[in-house]
């Protein structure tokens, strides 16, 4: 069993599922806001990058790991929650291009407002669980405890996400606000609210990530920790499909596999390249995404 | 005083005499004071053709001409005079509005997203480099042309996918595409340098005849950034000649049409791919030109220069700039070319500490800042607020 | 439809183009009978030098301290009157390590910075650090005549007497440590499996060049982009190293940039693979590696590396690091809230190194300063009350700086201390010898104290 366990190709699986599920969180994170505000969101890594300093600034006031990520929490709701009332408010109705170009004014200004107030010298940020590897039989296996509970939190969230919006009112609200604005506002639903929250819902999931993705012993928080796994969350959003949030998941996890198989057998260089391909060749087959119930435009 | 009468002709050649006698009077070397002479006489002779009664609608293209000779004209001027940091800047200003002008016609003209027109840029920048450093006997103009080539090709490859796409998978296309260039670029590192890039292998120097028009001693820096400075600017205006004809004709016509409103546009036989592609070859083709341009200012490319941060920031400028304008290009370009000037002046001003993470950051923060505001507030740019201001204005005062 | 308001416009507005075509002709005029400058960027009360390094950006964090350090430097020799009555002015620009990103949005590129300075202008440019960064500018400081003195960068690129002979080096190049380091690894693991991982430019392929003719084969030799570095935030690095462990290697090799370092040293942590590392002066500083891992881990795991060193650790007795210390502790504006009881790191030790050689070659240049002078003086003159370990030495066909140093093994999170305390010579020759330094430098000069 155990060199089973060790071999390459079990050891890439699980490595891939690691950054698989970051990559599906922040995927989900972009479905969300697409699906409620018809919104490209381009700060989805900043904002929570962002909620994650002001959270952790706690600690200097020595208070532990758990509180501070209530506190990021918090802080994830309140920055999505403002973003979408003082910024996003003004951007419904315009031209596709104005709200990409004004979530990436956003991010721009998020990161250097964070450069500016904590440097972008790495912080590091505890972990609950070690971060070093189990050794089976002397050979190193692909998950440590961290990663166990990377991977278990990111699932349990997918789940909730899930879970609310098919099983609860607030889910059915939100959904129905997303798809017909006007008839919802008729049958007595607070769009405005609602919309509030699905950005709200958003940033707290991306924040979740970002807290998972910084406790890493290379560099830790910077302002631009979010930037690439942004890049392969939007990727797999593309793929996947932007009107299906288990599109979105299914995809992230899977490009973080097929990633990782690259890098092993391949090389660096070589994931993003294989990456752009298969997002050149998903969207050529199914130009809305592979998950997205094809909507022919009847003329 | 009422000037309706007045006949710009004789009124030009007029000027023109006392201009050429001022400027031969006044100047220190003979051949500044020709090249004075011709400089202010060719202004006012664009001068008077431009003056002329309906001549923008009755000869465009000539009245575009005249605009460009005009410009031009001016701006040789002008840099002769600069210091050469300033004209350095210009260049770079330059040529990134060449870039802006690609990418306002894409986005403007036929409302396409590209996130990558940076990458573009590193095409062009990259060929020249290679080219030079394998052919280095080929003159600089057909190392440019060769660029363009190399970037409409790259146009065309990414734009055949592209026609299919809608918004937000376009922007992802593209946005993959500038992500994985440099990932490209170190994958072919035995032509590309790797991570150091790649020099020039000869400086470019200022030609002999351009040393007569300054004193004996002037420092080469002077004159080499003259020439670079002049020469780009003059590849920039027949740049901007192109796309003024091109805005205005039928293709540019159908592109707008696509923009607001594809299903017309189809119905009265536009062929939607034709045209998305088209567009898209000519942004990137002016992306490479931009590009392999600034590879030349430079003396040198570099791969981290071509990274997705530089299409957010081309983007960026010609959104603040005004999207779908001429003007706004050159406002983005005037832009870039002074940002660092001003942001360290305003450092200065507030007493930061330029070492400091606040001054070190504030680049970031004024030019993301610009961006929201600028989309919410103004969404076509400089450009258009001013054109709405002047609207406002000549309808208060008719005639 | 052009209007009468037009027409008055356009003639008006030629008019004005008359005028400015007067008034700049004239001035141009003036201009041309003006004096021209004696020396750029010296006066008789002001000596203007220029930088370009990272002080934004992935680079940054420790390196934008070095030049920091030496600007300390300056300011201490300012406050003691300066070098013949001349203060030194220090212009540091920003070029984000010539890898713009989001980190350092809008910074402009190395050539633009280096164009400002030229335009100031400068003496020289002195400490600028990097070396694509100033690889890319050298043609043009050659061609304006400005000294390109004391490169902060180990590659062999500034050894170029014959083609740039104002471009001048100063630390050892990474050849030289490398050859260095392969020696001890043979006379200490003999045998070994060595694996080396160096950044993808001159710094690891030089390195490794170096440990071949030192007599290593290293069993596997990856070369790391920064780009992929950061862009992946540091987990580029960890298959390498993945690797390493495979192939069962007890000696590794870093040429590597700080982040670089961290990423290795947390991915072997990760994996429970605990070779002999070796690691390259230019990514070893305890300060700055440590960082990340403090609260995380029980003990550095940069405790136990072998390290290089061509300055003295804060553990000897050189009368050299209370001086500095003292000078840094002078300069609050740039080092907020450094005590005489904060330990010196590697990033400010060598700027103030650096600080201190350029105060001593205007020193010896005497009060008639032009860049001829400057640099004749430079290379026939030997400096040897440096802080450095051996005396900095250029001449007529040798402009690398510093060439021998002593191994260091990192003891805690702030500090190393020498190996054997033997200071060794290398050469950026073909061939892989080394040789014990036969003098070393001794002591502060009084002026300086």
């Amino acid at each position: 069993m155990d060199p089973f366990l060790t071999s390459r190709i079990v050891t890439d699986v699980l490595g891939g599922l690691t950054n698989g599920v970051t990559y599906g969180l922040v995927a989900l994170s972009l479905v969300l806001i697409w699906r409620s505000t018809g919104i490209l969101n381009f700060a989805q890594g900043a904002m929570p990058m962002f909620a994650t300093y002001v959270g952790f600034a706690l600690l200097s006031y020595h208070f532990g790991y758990w509180p501070c990520v209530v506190a990021c929490v918090i802080a994830a709701v309140l920055i999505g929650g403002l973003t979408e009332r003082l910024l996003v408010r003004r951007l419904y109705g315009k031209p596709e291009i104005n709200p990409i170009v004004v979530m990436v004014g956003f991010l721009i200004v998020l990161e250097a407002v964070a450069a500016a107030i904590w440097s972008s010298t790495p912080r590091s940020l505890p972990s609950p669980f070690s971060l070093i590897h189990w050794q089976l039989a002397g050979r190193p296996f692909a998950l440590s405890p961290f990663t166990v509970y990377e991977i278990a939190t990111a699932l349990v969230v997918m789940l909730a996400v899930a879970m609310l919006f098919r099983f609860t009112n607030l889910g059915l609200q939100l959904r129905a606000s997303a798809l017909a604005p006007e008839v919802s506002r008729l049958l007595g639903v607070r769009v405005g609210r609602l919309l509030t929250l699905g950005w709200m819902l958003s940033t707290a999931v991306g924040v979740i990530t970002t807290i998972l993705v910084s406790a890493n012993f290379f560099s830790g928080l910077t302002p631009t920790v979010m930037d690439g796994i942004f890049a392969y969350g939007f990727i797999a959003a593309a793929i996947g499909g932007l009107e299906s949030p288990v599109g979105a998941v299914v995809a992230g996890v899977l490009l973080g596999v097929v990633n990782q198989f690259v890098t092993d057998f391949v090389n660096q260089n070589a994931v993003i390249i294989i990456a752009l391909a298969i997002l050149v060749v998903s969207l050529m087959v199914r130009p809305s995404g592979v998950f997205t119930k094809s909507t022919q435009r009847r003329v | 005083m009422k000037l309706g009468t007045v006949r710009p002709i004789p009124i030009a050649v007029g000027l023109a005499f006392v201009a050429t006698v001022i400027a031969l009077v006044s100047t220190s070397t003979s051949r500044e004071g020709v090249a004075l002479c011709v400089a202010l006489d060719v202004a006012i002779a664009c001068g008077a053709v431009l003056s002329l009664p309906r001549f923008k609608s009755s000869h465009p293209v000539v009245f575009r001409a005249a605009l460009t000779l005009l410009g031009l004209d001016v701006a040789l001027f002008v840099t002769y005079y600069f210091p050469s940091s300033t004209n350095f800047n210009l260049s770079t200003g330059a040529a990134m509005s060449i870039v802006l002008l690609g990418l306002s016609f894409l986005t403007g003209a036929s409302g396409q997203i590209s996130l990558g027109n940076g990458a573009f840029m590193g095409v062009g920048a990259f060929v020249m480099a290679i080219w030079a450093n394998h052919h280095t006997t080929t003159p600089i103009v057909i190392t440019l042309l060769i660029a363009v080539a190399c970037g409409a090709l790259v146009g065309l490859l990414l734009g055949l996918p592209a026609t299919r796409l809608r918004g937000p998978y376009l922007a992802g296309m593209t946005l993959a595409f500038a992500v994985a260039f440099t990932f490209i670029l170190a994958t072919f590192s035995s032509w590309t340098g790797g991570d150091s890039g790649l020099q020039l292998p000869t400086a470019v120097t200022a030609p002999r005849w351009l040393d007569g028009f300054f004193a004996a001693g002037t420092p080469p820096l002077k004159t080499t950034t003259l020439y670079l400075t002049d020469f780009t600017i003059l590849v920039a205006g027949v740049a901007f000649f192109f796309m003024a004809n091109l805005f205005a004709s039928r293709t540019g016509r159908s592109m707008r049409l696509i923009r607001d409103n594809d299903v017309a546009a189809e119905l009265v036989g536009v062929s939607l791919p034709r045209t998305r592609v088209v567009a898209f070859i000519v942004s990137s083709a002016y992306a490479a030109l931009g590009g392999a341009l600034l590879t030349l200012i430079d003396n040198s490319v570099s791969p981290p220069t071509y990274s997705f941060a530089l299409s957010v920031t081309i983007l960026s400028l010609i959104v603040i700039g005004g999207i779908g304008t001429i003007s706004g290009a050159l406002i983005g370009g005037v832009i870039y070319a002074f940002s660092t000037n001003v942001i360290s002046w305003i450092t200065t001003q507030t007493g930061l500490n330029p070492q400091g993470n606040l001054a070190s950051q504030l680049n970031g923060i004024i030019f993301g800042g610009l961006l929201i505001v600028t989309m919410i507030f103004a969404p076509f740019g400089i450009s258009g607020a001013v054109r709405h201001l002047w609207h406002r204005l000549r309808a208060r005062s008719p005639g | 439809m052009v209007t009468s308001k037009t027409r008055r416009v356009t003639v008006t507005g030629t008019a004005m183009l008359l005028c400015l075509g007067l008034v700049t002709a004239g001035s141009s005029m003036v201009s041309a009978g003006a004096a021209t400058a004696k020396v750029p960027g010296v006066t008789a009360h002001q000596i203007t030098i220029g930088a370009t390094e990272p002080v934004t950006g992935i680079a940054s964090s420790g390196y934008n301290q070095v030049a920091k350090a030496a600007n300390a430097v300056f300011k201490y020799v300012n406050s003691h009157g300066g070098v013949f009555g001349r203060k030194i002015r220090y212009i540091i620009k920003d070029d984000c390590y010539g890898t713009p990103g989001f980190g350092c949005t809008g910074v402009p590129s190395t050539p633009t910075q280096t164009h400002a300075l030229l335009g100031i202008p400068v003496f020289a440019t002195v400490g600028s650090l990097g070396t694509p960064t100033q690889d890319s500018v050298r043609a043009l400081l050659k061609s304006n005549g400005v000294p390109q003195l004391f490169v902060a960068s180990g590659s062999r690129d500034w050894n170029n007497p014959h083609t740039y002979p104002g471009l001048f080096g100063w630390q050892p190049s990474y050849n030289e440590e490398s050859k260095i380091f392969a020696k001890y690894i043979k006379a200490t693991f003999p045998g070994a499996n060595v694996c080396f991982l160096g950044q993808g430019d001159d710094f690891g392929q030089d390195g490794l060049a170096g440990l071949v003719a030192g007599g290593i084969k290293p069993l596997s030799a990856d070369l790391y982009s920064v780009d992929d570095l950061v862009a992946t935030n540091g987990t580029s690095i960890a298959p390498y190293v993945a690797d390493f462990q495979t192939k069962k290697c007890t000696v590794v090799v870093l040429d590597s940039i700080p982040g670089a370092t961290d990423a290795a040293l947390g991915a072997a942590l990760a994996l429970g693979y605990a070779p002999q590392w070796v690691i390259s002066s230019v990514g070893s500083d305890p300060q700055t590696v440590d960082a990340p891992f403090v609260g995380k881990v029980p003990t550095d795991p940069e405790i136990g590396a072998i390290t290089f060193s061509y300055l003295p650790t804060t553990t000897t007795s050189s009368a050299w690091i209370p001086w500095i210390t003292k000078v840094i502790e002078a300069d609050p504006a740039d080092f907020p809230g450094f005590t005489s009881t904060s330990v010196l790191n590697g990033n400010i030790a060598y700027g103030a190194a650096y600080g201190v050689s350029f105060v001593e070659a205007l020193k010896a240049t005497g009060k008639n300063l032009t860049r001829a002078s400057f640099l004749k003086t430079l290379q026939s003159v030997t400096f040897s009350q440096t802080p450095s370990l051996v005396p900095l030495r250029y001449s007529s066909s040798d402009h690398q700086g510093l060439n021998s140093g002593y191994l260091t093994t990192v003891i805690s999170d702030s500090a190393t201390k020498p190996l054997t305390g033997i200071v060794y010579t290398a050469d950026s020759s073909t061939d892989g010898r080394v040789t014990v330094a036969k003098t070393l430098s001794h002591g502060i000069p009084s002026w300086l104290k």
